[in-house]
């Protein structure tokens, strides 16, 4: 027999991811009554951590944006200010006062260390590059006019109006005439020395996307947030972040039910109606805030003969981005006495962003490594005489389609093998006699937690006409096709990434009130 | 002078108007695709829900006699949807849904067969041994209901005690005591199928000679093992010719073990304290000795840090489940877990060790007792009030918020 809910909620949030959080704390923040309602037993998605003896792992946090302070110059950033003023999250965050290392052992290669502050930055880059100091200055000129732009335009909440448009043609026409240009053809008409402009893009991978397409304006505003606000995470790992929230939304009356796995959103004439359980249970309601990706709501959640024809042809249009895979391990002795040194170490054999990418996409042919080690953020993370270190990489396409369940454990191994050989090759560092503790996740594991697609992180990989730009002036009016149904999270306007999800939880937030105001 | 310092020139050719028209760009890229529904389910999720289901059907097709122990044999009930049981890694356990006459509970059992037997699609099967002893309320209930026919409803395959090449040594000595050789049993028989790949030395503590379960079987897997399994017995209450006799010791393990070999250890929780003394005489690095989890805390009286006031009280305990509440006693010498059970909520739990963190339940309001020696938690866990119920013991009245799957 079904049970119906008495209670009667303003909006369901289905998952609760990043993007999922943001949005339901934003809603809360505003008075409206929200039910959060996420399948697996913790809150989160990506943001969590696990543990293994004495360590607790980060799942996935490598570092977010936008978190700067406001302290010793660092400017206080768009996110810090979500989450701290406005969502009032009681987290402790920790700032990482370096920028990223890069190695690239093939010919024409390299092994950087490159510091925060936008100065420091280009100095290293010089002594790395001789002869870059000016077009990288151009550079970080640009990027700093598109910061002053992007600021302005999320004062404007992304809609200038009709004469704050004129405002923005005086002040912001070059903001304008740089964000459709991909980061490698701008680079070049700058005329950034070839081996400055790959390791300038060596954060490619967490972008979700090749420095062909990638869009220029927004790498170069990541880039140059990061040098002036820092790098930052949270001390207690993203766990933190995520109970922060949950104690949050519930404090603002929300509800959140976990291991309660939503099956289907009733989706009838073009709007929502509520959703269904999987135990039957119907939650009738008429706003939705899909934390899951299209692809998933619109394949396994919604009636087909519901889907508009717009998001039929979106999914087809748009291509899925890149599946993760990671290795976890705890180590027996200290970071200083193994020898890690940086924070993310992008560790690749081209020197060559773009050969990077096209190698992502076998099992048999992608073999760079990121390498993250918390105790250069955190140094007593793992507690004293231990230390973490973790290796990631993000696969193209139908990487472990052909993947069998015989075969599925000792590629997992031999994979992470070849993750801890290679660093241990290139860094010199004895490895392998400390591992303690050893968690591997493939895009399996990934699947199996997010439920994604292939186990995609990233949800959709930002094409030059699908990149953040592009969506987040059709994220208002022309995605919103079904009344009562907006999509937040990694795969959403304000593409992947922490900061990025909660910037795009709370923007679809704030639509969905103008929604409930103007009837639509 | 400008405010941004660059090099206009640099821009030359480039207009405003491919930014302006952004949003009709996307639309036109839109618009030209076709409309079929594109499929969400790929290889990477298919293995993943064949691997990690939630809940397993059942059923028994087989039991075996072992005089103080029984072998189950438990095939998919396909009846039920479950159309083969998940592959595994040798080492891993399953947790039992078990309803004992209004008293639930889920009691995990570590897999004894070979993942041989659950690869692929058809006539997939798992074994799993069950000794009688002191007070496993599960294991007797088991041992007297079970047979052949009885459906049975499991978690997917569970835990993190395998071998892993990366971080063991080539050579494993196994320290296994009664129903703790069930994990071993199964990493013989993956060694002696060829799925992985190391070397085993079991030195397996029984009573006595007639009292050694599976001998029999463990025989005949090291037999075919290609010399790579190895079982030696030690008996505590007999002395037997070509048997070691006594405890297992530092000097027992020192006999079979190098001094860069991993020790594995499965076993009773007494076995365990005594262990840990005997290991710490041999001087191994701590990453290469692993225990198996250990269990049920039981009575917190037994942890020093255990405020002696509250022994022998009562509480009450108010459950809230999806806006829901309910109100059951529990006695402070009871896991808040088990008050639940015993009122036949039936709670996510599956290692029962504090450790796996499937029970991860909001505490509202009231004061509890965690041992710390089984505390699991995350940092956050314990800055924002988050608790594990099966190694959590209520010190005052308490209110909890709990989340069955559904």
């Amino acid at each position: 027999m079904p049970m119906q809910t008495n209670k009667r909620y303003d909006v369901v949030v289905v998952g609760a991811g990043n993007g999922g959080l943001s949005a339901a704390c934003y809603l809360a923040t505003e008075g409206m009554k929200v039910l959060v309602l996420e399948k697996h037993n913790l809150p989160g998605g990506c943001a969590t951590s696990f543990r293994r003896g004495k360590y607790e792992f980060e799942a996935t946090l490598h570092e977010m944006c936008q978190m700067g302070d406001g302290k010793e110059g660092r400017p206080k950033g768009a996110v810090r200010t979500l989450l701290e003023d406005r969502y009032k999250l009681d987290v402790e965050w920790v700032p990482i006062h370096e920028s990223f290392a890069s190695v690239a052992t093939n010919e024409g290669g390299f092994n950087v260390s490159m510091p925060v502050g936008v100065q420091a930055f280009i100095d290293e880059m010089e002594k790395a590059v001789p002869g870059s100091r000016e077009s990288m200055t151009t550079v970080m000129e640009l990027a700093r006019m598109l910061v002053d732009g992007v600021d302005w335009l999320a004062k404007h909440n992304n809609e200038p109006s009709p004469p704050a448009k004129v405002e923005m043609l005086l002040k912001y026409y070059d903001l304008m005439r740089v964000v459709p240009v991909p980061c490698d053809e701008m680079l070049d008409r700058i005329g950034v020395p070839e081996k400055a402009k790959h390791i300038f893009e060596s954060y490619w991978t967490f972008i979700a996307s090749d420095s062909t397409e990638m869009s220029f304006a927004v790498y170069a505003f990541m880039t140059y947030v990061y040098l002036t606000q820092h790098p930052w995470i949270a001390k207690q790992r993203s766990h933190e972040i995520t109970l922060a929230f949950d104690a949050r939304i519930r404090q603002l009356g929300g509800d959140i039910w976990y291991n309660t796995e939503v099956k289907k959103i009733d989706v009838r004439g073009g709007a929502v109606h509520g959703v269904v359980l999987a135990d039957g249970t119907y939650i009738a309601c008429d706003r939705v805030i899909s934390n899951l990706m299209p692809h998933v709501v619109f394949d396994r959640m919604v009636d087909h003969s519901e889907i508009p024809e717009r998001d039929l042809k979106a999914m087809n249009a748009r291509k899925m981005a890149q599946a993760a895979f990671t290795v976890y391990l705890g180590l027996d002795a200290s970071a200083e006495e193994i020898g890690l040194k940086n924070y993310d170490t992008f560790m690749r054999y081209s020197p060559n962003n773009h050969e990077q990418w096209l190698s992502s996409g076998s099992i048999d042919t992608h073999k760079d490594i990121t390498v993250t080690c918390l105790n250069a953020a955190i140094p007593d993370a793992a507690g004293e005489g231990r230390a973490f270190l973790q290796f990631s990489k993000f696969y193209d396409g139908d990487a472990f389609e052909d993947v069998t369940e015989e075969a599925y454990f000792k590629i997992k191994d031999r994979i992470a093998r070849e993750c801890v050989e290679r660093y241990e090759e290139v860094t010199g560092c004895n490895i392998q006699s400390h591992i303690q503790e050893i968690v591997v996740a493939s895009p399996m594991t990934w699947a199996r937690y997010l439920g994604t697609p292939r186990g995609n992180v990233y949800g959709y990989y930002p094409r030059t006409w699908d990149g953040m730009f592009p969506r987040v002036q059709s994220g208002h009016h022309e995605d919103y096709t079904i009344k009562g149904l907006r999509f937040v999270g990694g795969h959403g306007t304000q593409m992947d990434g922490y900061s990025q999800a909660y910037l795009s939880g709370s923007e679809q937030a704030r639509y969905m009130l103008l929604d409930m105001k103007e009837g639509k | 002078m400008a405010k941004y310092n660059y090099d206009k020139s640099k821009l030359k050719g480039l207009t405003p108007f491919p930014f302006l028209g952004e949003v009709k760009t996307r639309t036109k890229h839109i618009e030209a695709a076709d409309t079929t529904l594109p499929k969400s389910v790929y290889n990477p999720n298919i293995l993943a829900a064949k691997l990690h289901p939630h809940v397993q059907f059942t059923k028994i097709a087989k039991v075996i006699d072992h005089g103080d122990a029984k072998s189950f044999v438990f095939v998919p009930d396909e009846s039920k949807g479950t159309k083969s049981l998940a592959y595994f890694r040798a080492g891993q356990y399953v947790s039992l849904a078990l309803d004992m006459d209004g008293v639930t509970a889920n009691k995990p059992y570590s897999l004894c067969s070979s993942p041989k037997d659950a690869l692929g699609d058809e006539n997939t099967s798992y074994t799993l041994t069950v000794k009688h002893g002191k007070g496993a309320q599960g294991g007797e209930y088991i041992l007297s209901h079970f047979e052949v026919g009885t459906e049975v409803l499991m978690s997917g395959p569970l835990g993190n005690f395998y071998y892993q090449d990366l971080r063991d040594a080539g050579h494993v000595v196994a320290l296994a005591g009664g129903s703790g050789i069930t994990p071993f049993f199964s990493m013989a028989g993956a060694i002696a199928d060829g799925i992985e790949d190391f070397d085993l030395t079991i030195l397996y503590g029984s009573r006595t000679h007639d009292s050694i379960l599976l001998k029999d079987e463990l025989d005949a897997v090291a037999a075919r093992s290609n010399g790579r399994v190895k079982v030696v017995h030690v008996l505590s209450d007999e002395a037997v010719e070509g048997y070691e006799h006594g405890f297992i010791t530092a000097d027992i393990i020192r006999k079979y073990a190098g001094s860069d070999d991993s020790v594995f250890v499965c076993g009773p929780k007494a076995m365990y304290d005594f262990l840990r003394g005997e290991i710490a005489k041999l001087g191994l690095p701590e990453r290469r000795v692993r225990f198996e989890l250990s269990g049920e805390f039981g009575d917190p009286a037994q942890d020093e840090r255990y405020p002696a006031e509250a022994c022998g009280k009562e509480f009450t305990v108010t459950v809230w489940i999806r806006g829901e509440k309910t109100t059951v006693p529990c006695r402070a010498d009871q896991s808040l877990l088990r008050a639940m059970e015993s009122a036949g909520i039936r709670v996510p739990s599956d290692c029962r060790s504090g450790e796996c963190g499937w029970c991860h339940s909001r505490l509202i309001a009231g004061r509890v007792f965690v041992p710390e020696s089984a505390d699991g938690r995350r940092m956050a866990d314990k800055k924002f009030g988050w608790i594990h119920p099966c190694n959590t013991y209520a010190l005052s009245d308490v209110e909890l918020e709990v989340f069955p799957l559904i």
